[in-house]
């Protein structure tokens, strides 16, 4: 291999990287920007849900239970209103996502520990919400009803803790607050970060319809050297991103970083240069820009979304998905993000997805170089 | 021709595309020091053979020797020995003159301490110094043209094969293109030269003429216009659709080609004939401007021969 021979292929890929306004933001910018709508559009927190009382019992005790519903930033009260009717209109019209319903007798009920009549009306075309909706009135109901029947408790003089068998504590480590963001936005970043990928997969296609292509394979460049010579500017610019978007997620998603830096940097290159192995191989498998598009979507966003485990669990997926996951570079990348940024671990957890990633880098360039023919047509 | 070896030998070189035999067993050797024409219609196989030359294709069946080695075994070590210009542009536009320039130098190794004086030299022979740092997509199409032979010569081939390099250049870009390869041609470099100009046709010391795929004729230019059949009057005319209907119906007329409003009309013996023509628009009250004798170009030649085939061809069909 020639030294001056890749060196020159990466002067004049870089070149073209600088002057070329739109690959410089399809690498630069895309990435980040694609950070931030996926994580707002993927991870949105439910709050203030609307939703519409229908109090059958008017008492002291269902007034206060409403408050209790109803105070906290989760579920807002719309308006209360006097049938089942109503509410219906009001979830057809999209004015409240759900209704709490208290029977008639709920007072009475309740201090008469016969139980407590109690409905939550839910829209089924959004499950999601409903449920959100579902949890927050059943616990919320719970602890209000908890809390009238030790008052009554207490007056008989029986001790509180004697009537809770099961005290359970969930404590959430690494995450502590839970926050749906702070699990994903590690995951999207392994994701995002190979967005460059697209422009090497393009950059053969597009020097074969420029002609540019014919004058260079006329040339005793070597395969490997105009290969790698085109691979190895974006793991620089991809390496920019590396460092930009840690920031970017700590300023915006509040999302700590908890390991090493350097081994971050270390192992983003190695998976840069693994997903820019993908995009070769796509480039070299096709004849026009189009095509290049079409296969890059199928080959390394579509699997790069379902089968990373980012979105979608790996082991609750078929056998053939869970081997074929393993060879998407982003599946051991997200594990290594999240170990960096989450629970902050080293190289002594992370080695296997690491020799891994050095496995993908060689297997995907030596895929490349191995089908690319220094021939037209 | 000196040497007593060809620098370019081919051997029933064929080239398949699909159902297409685009080059048909070609035979063609080309001497050292030639600078050698290859014409033909449209899709007469001429880019394919040079993109077959220049390793940029495999070969159906066949070879070819270039500079003493073999083309389907040692395509990379004929690399290093020929420069070859595509018929598109075929630089990156975004790279200045002098960036394309060194660009290719690196990639064909040129000695470092000989780049700069290369570089000054073919900058001053293709005429583009003060054009040194505009972007190749800047430059006008006859300097692109200038710029990428300069490209191709960056590492001194001994052979050169260029793909129509003309086309779509102005007429004065197209004539000092031409000077500067007649000037490679006298240092010695062996040239092929694709061209649909017949004028070009003429300046070469051999020309090969495609058709569909196989040599039909190849020698140098004279001999090729001495296969014209006949002699050679031209005609000015009034009404050229009648006239050229008419003058065919003629004794002695072999062939008759269009001009715009010339007739260029072969017959078998031009002494004879064209006081007989002269007399016989006359009494068919057609308006003859101007008659005289005139001597075949390439042209009339290539037309002549061309549509002898198309002709021979058609026949070959419907039998």
């Amino acid at each position: 291999m020639s030294l001056r021979h890749l060196r020159a292929i990466v002067r004049k890929e870089v070149q073209h990287i600088m002057r070329d306004r739109a690959t410089l933001i399809l690498v630069l910018v895309t990435p980040t920007a694609m950070l931030f709508l996926m994580a707002f559009a993927l991870a949105v927190d439910i709050k203030h849900v609307p939703i519409a009382v229908l109090d059958y019992d008017r008492t002291p005790t269902s007034r206060s239970l409403i408050r209790r519903v109803t105070e906290g930033n989760d579920l807002d009260l719309y308006t209360e209103v006097g049938s089942l009717d109503e509410v219906n209109r009001l979830l057809v019209g999209g004015d409240v996502k759900a209704a709490m319903v208290i029977g008639a007798a709920f007072e009475d009920d309740l201090m008469s520990l016969r139980g407590m009549p109690l409905q939550v009306v839910i829209d089924g075309t959004e499950p999601k919400t409903g449920g959100f909706v579902v949890e927050r009135v059943g616990g919320q109901a719970e602890a209000f009803v908890g809390e009238v029947l030790a008052r009554q408790i207490q007056v008989h003089g029986v001790s509180l803790d004697s009537l809770q068998p099961i005290d359970l504590r969930v404590r959430a480590l690494y995450n502590p607050a839970l926050k749906p963001r702070v699990d994903m936005v590690p995951g999207l970043i392994s994701m995002v970060l190979g967005f460059p990928a697209l422009s090497v997969a393009l950059t053969l296609a597009h020097e074969r319809e420029h002609g540019t292509l014919e004058q260079v394979l006329v040339t005793p460049v070597g395969r490997v050297e105009f290969l790698l010579g085109k691979m190895i500017p974006y793991v620089i610019v991809g390496l920019v991103n590396v460092i930009v978007i840690p920031m970017v997620a700590r300023a915006t998603f509040h999302i700590p970083f908890n390991g090493s830096f350097p081994l971050f940097f270390l192992l983003s290159a190695l998976f840069l240069f693994a997903i820019l192995g993908v995009g070769m191989v796509v480039g070299v498998f096709t004849r026009t820009q189009p095509a290049a598009l079409a296969l890059s979507f199928l080959v390394i966003f579509f699997p790069g979304f379902f089968l990373t485990g980012i979105f979608f669990p790996i082991v609750s997926m078929p056998e053939v998905m869970r081997v074929e996951s393993l060879g998407m570079p982003g599946t051991h990348y997200a594990v290594i993000t999240r170990g960096l940024f989450l629970t902050g671990v080293g190289l002594d957890v992370l080695w296997p997805y690491a020799i891994m990633l050095v496995g993908l880098c060689v297997g995907f360039t030596a895929i490349a170089v191995f089908f690319f023919r220094k021939k037209l047509g | 021709m000196a040497d007593t070896v060809p620098i370019i030998e081919t051997h029933a070189l064929t080239r398949d595309f699909k159902a297409t035999r685009a080059v048909d067993s070609l035979e063609l050797s080309i001497w050292p020091g030639e600078l050698f024409g290859l014409v033909g219609p449209d899709g007469a196989g001429k880019t394919t053979t040079l993109r077959l030359l220049a390793g940029l294709l495999d070969i159906t069946s066949g070879g070819a020797e270039l500079a003493g080695y073999d083309l389907a075994r040692q395509a990379e070590k004929i690399k290093r020995k020929i420069g070859y210009m595509a018929q598109r542009f075929s630089l990156y536009s975004e790279l200045s003159v002098v960036e394309n320039l060194s660009f290719f130098a690196e990639l064909y190794d040129v000695d470092p301490s000989v780049l700069q004086e290369r570089t000054e030299q073919l900058l001053a022979f293709a005429d583009l110094t003060e054009f040194r740092s505009r972007r190749a997509a800047h430059l006008s199409g006859g300097m692109q043209k200038k710029l990428a032979l300069a490209c191709t010569l960056i590492h001194r081939p001994q052979i050169l094969l260029l793909d129509e390099p003309t086309t779509g250049v102005d007429p004065v870009s197209r004539r000092e293109f031409w000077d500067i390869l007649g000037n490679l041609h006298l240092e010695g470099t062996t040239i092929v030269v694709s061209t649909p100009y017949m004028d070009e046709a003429d300046r070469c010391s051999r020309v090969g003429l495609m058709y569909e795929g196989r040599m039909i004729v190849c020698a140098d230019p004279q001999s090729i216009r001495a296969q014209i059949q006949g002699e050679l009057i031209e005609l000015h005319t009034e009404d050229w659709q009648m006239a050229s209907a008419f003058v065919e119906t003629l004794p002695g007329v072999l062939e008759v080609q269009i001009y715009g409003e010339s007739l260029h009309v072969f017959v078998d013996s031009a002494d004879e004939r064209l006081p007989a023509i002269e007399a016989a628009f006359r009494d068919q009250g057609l308006v003859l401007r101007e008659a005289r004798r005139a001597t075949a170009r390439m042209e009339e030649a290539f037309i002549s021969l061309v549509t002898r085939l198309d002709t021979a061809r058609r026949l070959e069909k419907e039998t």
